[in-house]
Formats: structure tokens, C-alpha cells, sequence
């Protein structure tokens, strides 16, 4: 009954199907219907007659919805794993997971991914989850591998992407409680504050059920990380425990707005002199992008976007403003006169003092994270929903609205915004009139412009390439190209990125355009693309400097002794200078170092050809250092061992 | 491995007085009005503090490239308003323009 009813609830039946079975199982019709009355009045707040715009959680593959099961805490781990949807496993080697890796053998359907580092190893895991929107796990040695796999967690939490992360705790029954051996107290706790749930499961049999709870928070929008541990020893234990269809815990947190909210907010906006639409990663969740078109398109709404994960809002859309360039709505060029401001699934992410939405206009917030509604910006109609119901109900509302007078304005607004993103189109592409547009070593902005003359139109791009802007692309989420960007800002997550993007959308050019110092901090997923033939196109802006942070300290401290003497102990990464072609190489990538534009175009060439074939390529592309205070040949601290060496040791 | 901020200062007015001040006081006819100069003050102080400016010491060519990053970043300006500030830049923060010092 309850599966019969899950079905239904999760439009998997339909309504006379579900009364067909319900008789079928020896109910009266009376009673069927009597069950039917009472199953619609619980899913009044969900959307039976239309499909799920948020994917569901994650479902079990070929098991019934509770199967008891026989084995070592391992294998009851990965019965789980396969019961809540996951295919596959990130991991980097623990012995003490060794029941674990017996379990795999004889299922292969649950298929393990060696990582070399636990950070790039959670970059992947998260990579694959954000494009392929389907559960997966990484795990990691104990303690000291959780510690590498941190930077990523955070990352994660940030960019609220339902990442599961396991590693084991220290044996309970000879080690523990000793401040033994990699061991820490209350391990779980120490992610805490960046996952939505961390929890230990207490016994071996317990292992399924809390691997459950992980997948079930993770997956229950607002998205976010989940960490699970439990000492060693339990794996090794044998047990009997259900194994429990992952599909029969979840929440079904797809819920449409307050209706009221909807028609304050329609009423807002269809009166609004110059509404403006700021989209958020929600939609792109939701794949609601064709929704938000069209109630911009019905209201002659210009849209905007800050700093986010994904291209939420096609580019070339007549009624794309652009990204904001600035940390406040102030710093967008058009338009200047927002009486009503509408965001849709943007988490308005502040990095500054100045709220986001200044004070002056009415605010409608919908968004499925109610934690943060409301907590900077005064919210006039805050809509709690997932938004891809809120964009359809308030479509509706607004249609029901407008009036013909009420379409001419809009109608009028829309042509008032198409000539100036004519305008703006034609003003961004004066940036090919740069005087250092064809020197060498180039300027970032080439090699930008380069790519994405080159890159595919359905290409993926994945960018942590430090603070060189992106430009030139055109993204489009509804089949055009797509960005992947370093929301979170813990560096490291590019190259892992690219290769569990290109796992999960093999079909896809994979082109990740990376900063020489984020590189270095994780270059081991080169290795996965070169084993798992990922054939993913890196591209290293190497200008052998951290950039952003050379110019921010200056502004910082604004002609202070750093400037004056030249001397900054923080920001150049030459002399030896890294050759990032050689380090590819290392792990089994062809690579090449590129000076010039001409040598780009060829070596891009070269790098599309090796796809083709199946295998990664990447370009450490020479990048001039720009802005205040670079000398030619920077100042190192002069820290030289050589003259306190008495032995040639 | 850290996180990297990528901060954007906001906007301080009395900075950008102190900018203009110091720029004017080097001009061959000060006070007289200097289109490059309003620009800058319009344009570049909607993201930056002076401070990114203080200390650059560049020819005209030099600002225009630095004008032009920023177009990539989001900047909208047309051609001739790109050159008036990069004559104005050229000028008061020139390679021998003298240090405008801390802001108080």
C-alpha cells in the first residue's frame, strides 16, 4: 500500500491506476475512493498533474523497497549505496575499509573511481554530481583523509550541491578513545558547520540507515553536503539490516508557493514601471530556465544574474542585461530605474557591506532556500517554493492580469531593453581593440576570446581560472553552452571538476579553463582523465602569479612599502617557473606550452584532435602579469639555504 | 590550499575626491573640465576604490589595455569614452606622475 501510494504521490501511477490497484488488492471502491480522498488532501501542496521540475531523489535500481540482507557492515554499506541510486564511488585507498572493497567485487554495478588526492577526488564526485543531477559518494582514509577532501565539502556547502561523504572513524573495539593513531575526537563534527547532517551511525546494522538519512538530507532541496562515519570495526561485522529504496524516505520538498504570495507578487509586477529579473542557480536545478523566459518575455523584463555556479538565462536573449559586474545591483549598467526586483533561485551570495537589492525597490524573493530569504534585504513578497511551480503559478498569475493596455507597455519596455543589449553587445565586442590584443605573452582575455571561438556550441565549461574574466561564451542552459564555475572558492576543484563533468556528459566538449595557481593546488584528476580516457581540454592561464590577490593587497594597502620598494612576498610563482605541460605529462596527459595567438589556434587544433581519440590535452598557455606594481622580473624573498650549508649532504 | 577572495570594493566618495584632487593638482590648467576625468570618477568608482588607482603608474597605452580588461569584465563604455579616459589616466597617472601618498 505504501509503495502504491509513493507511486501515485510521485506521479509514477495514475489516479485511476492507483484505484485499480487498491481494489485489485481486495479494497471496496468505496474504500478506494475513500484512500484516494485522503491521499489527494495530503498532496494538495505538491503538483500532481504536472511533472517534478526538481529530479527526484535518488531511486533504487532492480530492488524492492525493503530487502532484509545478510552480511559485513561492508557489504551492507554498498547493498545501500546501489539501493539509494549511486553509481559511482570516489575514493581514495583505507585498509580499513577493506569489507567494503570485498563487497564491490561481486557488484559491479557499484563501480569504484580511484582518486589519487581526496580533494580533487571530492572535486570529481561533485562534478559528476552537478551535471549528471544523480547521487554519488566519496570516501576518504579516516581523519587525515577527510581533512584533504574539507576544502571541497565547503565548496560544496556553498554551492549547495548534495554531495555524501563517508570515511571511517578509528576501530571501536581495540583502538578507540586513546588519541590513538589517526585518531580525533568526535570526527563527524568537525564538518559540521558546512553539511547539512553529519552523523555517526552507532552499530554495524545501523550502517544502511544512516547512509539513508545521508542521501535523504543531501537531496531534500535546499541541496547541500552530508558527512557519515562509524568506527572501522563495523564494517568488518556481520549483521542482518533492512536495505531500504532510497525513494521511499524522500520528502518530496517540491512545493508550490503560498498562492496569496503569488498574486502580491503578479500584482507587483505587472504594475512596475521597470521590473528586473535576477536568476540563481534554482533554475538551472530546476531546469526551469524556459519558465523564467517566459514570464520575463510576457512582462518585457530585462534579467540580470550575480556570481553563481551555473549560466542560468541564455545570453543572447534580447532581454539579458548582462552579469553584474559589481557586489550591488548599483553597478549594473541598465537599467538604473528597478522599481520592482523579482530574484529567482539566486542565493545573493553578499561580499559587502551594501545590500545586494538596495532599499529603494520592492523585493520578491522565490527561491526553495528559505534559509537565507530575508536575512539581508527587506523582502517584500518572500515566495518559498521550488521555482520552477513558482515560475508557472506566477505566469499564470500574470497572465490572468494583464490587460491590453498593461501588454503594450510591457511590450514597449521589451524593445526599450532589446536596443540596449544591441548596444551592449556591440560595446563588449570592443574588447578584441585592446593595444595588447596580439602581444605575447598574451593577455587573458585572448585566450579567452580564442576559446570560445573555438569551443563547441553545447561545449561545457568549467572555469577556475582566478580573477581573469569570462566572456565571449554565450551560455545558454536550454542546449547551448553551458558554464560550470568556482562558486564556493576554495581552489583546487577545476581540473576534478572537468573530469566528473565529462564522466557524467561524455557526449559534451569538456573545456576547463583554469588559473596556474588553482591548478597547482589539484592537478591529480589529470591522472582519472588519462585512466578513465576522459578526453577533457584543460587550458592553464599561466602568468606564473597569483594575480587577484597581488592587485587586492594593493588595494589593500594603497601605496604602502609593498608598492614603494617592490617587494611582495605573496603573489609570484616564478623563478623556477612551472611547466604545467611537464606535470601533465607526468600523469599521463599530452600537453604543450603555448606563446602566442597564432600558436594557440594550432594548439587548440591539436587538443580537439586528441578528444577525438579519446584522450585529455592540455595547453599551459603563457599569460603576461598585468596591473600596478609588477616588475619584469619580480623581487623573491631572500631566503637562500646555500649559504648556511657547511656539507655537501 | 585557501579560499580566494575575490572582493570588490565598494564605492567611498571621498576617495574619489581624493583621486580627482590629486590628479587635478598635476594638470596644466586645473579646474578646467576634463571629460576622461568625470568618466573615471563615473565609470570606474561604480566597482573600484581609488585605491586601485593610486598607485598605477602607466603611459596612455598602458591605461587603454587596462581599460579594455575591463570591458571584459562587464564594462560598457564606447570608444571615445574609452580614449578620454585613457588620455586622462595617460596624463595624471603617466609613468612620472608624482605619488599621490596614503589616503588619509
Amino acid at each position: 500500500m505504501r509503495e502504491l501510494v509513493t507511486r501515485y504521490l510521485s506521479n509514477g501511477i495514475s489516479r485511476r491506476g492507483f484505484v485499480k490497484s487498491l481494489t485489485k488488492a481486495g479494497l471496496t471502491m468505496t474504500a478506494a475512493q475513500s484512500v484516494l480522498g485522503s491521499v489527494n488532501s495530503v498532496s494538495l501542496a505538491q503538483a500532481p498533474a504536472a511533472a517534478p521540475t526538481v529530479p527526484a531523489a535518488p531511486a533504487a535500481a532492480a530492488v524492492g523497497a525493503v530487502k532484509s540482507f545478510q552480511g559485513t557492515g561492508g557489504a551492507c554499506f554498498a547493498e545501500q549505496l546501489i539501493a539509494s541510486g549511486v553509481k559511482y564511488v570516489f575514493g581514495n585507498s583505507a585498509s580499513e575499509d577493506a569489507q567494503f572493497y570485498e563487497a564491490l567485487v561481486d557488484r559491479p554495478q557499484l563501480k569504484y573511481i580511484l582518486t589519487p588526492h581526496e580533494g580533487p577526488g571530492a572535486a570529481m564526485a561533485a562534478g559528476y554530481i552537478k551535471a549528471s543531477q544523480e547521487p554519488a559518494i566519496v570516501m576518504q582514509a579516516g581523519s587525515v583523509g577527510m581533512v584533504n577532501a574539507i576544502g571541497q565539502i565547503f565548496n560544496a556547502f556553498k554551492e549547495q550541491t548534495p554531495l555524501v561523504v563517508y570515511s571511517y572513524r578509528t576501530d571501536q573495539s581495540r583502538r578507540a578513545g586513546r588519541d590513538g593513531f589517526e585518531e580525533i575526537p568526535n570526527q563527524e563534527q568537525v564538518v559540521q558547520p558546512i553539511t547539512k547532517y553529519s552523523w555517526m551511525a552507532h552499530r554495524a546494522d545501523m550502517i544502511p540507515e544512516t547512509v539513508r538519512r545521508a542521501f535523504k538530507a543531501a537531496w531534500t532541496p535546499p541541496y547541500g553536503p552530508a558527512y557519515i562515519d562509524w568506527h572501522s570495526d563495523y564494517t568488518e561485522e556481520r549483521v542482518r539490516t533492512d536495505i531500504i529504496a532510497q525513494d521511499q524516505l524522500d520528502p518530496r520538498m517540491r512545493v508550490r508557493p503560498n498562492p496569496d504570495e503569488v498574486e502580491r507578487a503578479a500584482q507587483l509586477l505587472v504594475e512596475a514601471r521597470m521590473p528586473l529579473m535576477i536568476v540563481g542557480d534554482e533554475i538551472y536545478k530546476a531546469k526551469a530556465a524556459a519558465k523564467a523566459i517566459k514570464l520575463v518575455e510576457l512582462l518585457g523584463m530585462p534579467v540580470t544574474q550575480f556570481r553563481q555556479l551555473w549560466a542560468n538565462f541564455p545570453e543572447a536573449h534580447p532581454l539579458w542585461v548582462g552579469n553584474t559586474p559589481g557586489g550591488t545591483l548599483a553597478s549594473l549598467a541598465y537599467p538604473k530605474n528597478a522599481d520592482v526586483v523579482l530574484n529567482v533561485g539566486n542565493k545573493l551570495q553578499h561580499n559587502g557591506a551594501a545590500p545586494i537589492v538596495p532599499r529603494g525597490p520592492k523585493f520578491i524573493d522565490l527561491r526553495i532556500d528559505f534559509n537565507s530569504i530575508g536575512n539581508v534585504m527587506v523582502t517584500e513578497v518572500p515566495m518559498v517554493a521550488d521555482v520552477g511551480y513558482g515560475l508557472d503559478d506566477l505566469i499564470a498569475a500574470v497572465e490572468g492580469m494583464l490587460t491590453p493596455a498593461l501588454r503594450q507597455k510591457a511590450a514597449e519596455r521589451a524593445e526599450e531593453v532589446r536596443k540596449f543589449g544591441v548596444q551592449a553587445r556591440a560595446l563588449r565586442g570592443q574588447i578584441v581593440n585592446s593595444p595588447d590584443w596580439d602581444s605575447a605573452p598574451m593577455i587573458a582575455d585572448r585566450v579567452t576570446y580564442e576559446v570560445a571561438q573555438f569551443a563547441d556550441p553545447d561545449a561545457i565549461i568549467i572555469h577556475e581560472a582566478g580573477s581573469h574574466a569570462i566572456h565571449s561564451f554565450d551560455f545558454n542552459p536550454i542546449g547551448g553552452r553551458e558554464l560550470f564555475f568556482y562558486y564556493g572558492g576554495h581552489l583546487g576543484s577545476g581540473v576534478g571538476t572537468a573530469a566528473g563533468v565529462k564522466l557524467a556528459r561524455p557526449n559534451q566538449q569538456v573545456i576547463a579553463l583554469i588559473g596556474d595557481g588553482s591548478f597547482i593546488f589539484g592537478p591529480t584528476a589529470l591522472w582519472n582523465m588519462a585512466r578513465l580516457e576522459l578526453p577533457v581540454i584543460v587550458i592553464i592561464y599561466n602568468n606564473h602569479a597569483y594575480g587577484g590577490p597581488h592587485s587586492r593587497v594593493i588595494n589593500n594597502v594603497p601605496s604602502g612599502r609593498m608598492v614603494q620598494t617592490g617587494h611582495f612576498v605573496h603573489d609570484y610563482l616564478g623563478n623556477p617557473d612551472m611547466d604545467m605541460a611537464a606535470i601533465a605529462r607526468g600523469f599521463g596527459v599530452d600537453g604543450e606550452i603555448v606563446r602566442s595567438p597564432g600558436e594557440l589556434r594550432q594548439a587548440l587544433a591539436r587538443a580537439r584532435a586528441h578528444t577525438i581519440e579519446g584522450k585529455p590535452y592540455l595547453l599551459d598557455v603563457q599569460v603576461g602579469r598585468k596591473g600596478v606594481g609588477w616588475a619584469e622580473k619580480p623581487w623573491i624573498p631572500p631566503i637562500q639555504v646555500a649559504s648556511l650549508r657547511t656539507k655537501k649532504v | 590550499m585557501r579560499v580566494w577572495r575575490s572582493a570588490v570594493p565598494a564605492f567611498v566618495g571621498w576617495q574619489i575626491l581624493l583621486l580627482v584632487t590629486s590628479a587635478q593638482a598635476q594638470e596644466p590648467a586645473a579646474g578646467a573640465a576634463n571629460p576622461g576625468r568625470e568618466l573615471v570618477a563615473s565609470k570606474c568608482f561604480q566597482c573600484h576604490t581609488d585605491a586601485m588607482f593610486r598607485d598605477g603608474r602607466q603611459d596612455r597605452r598602458g591605461w587603454e589595455a587596462t581599460i579594455y580588461r575591463m570591458v571584459g569584465r562587464g564594462g560598457l563604455w564606447t570608444a571615445d569614452e574609452i580614449k578620454s579616459m585613457a588620455d586622462y589616466l595617460g596624463d595624471a597617472l603617466g609613468p612620472n606622475a608624482k605619488p599621490i601618498g596614503p589616503a588619509k
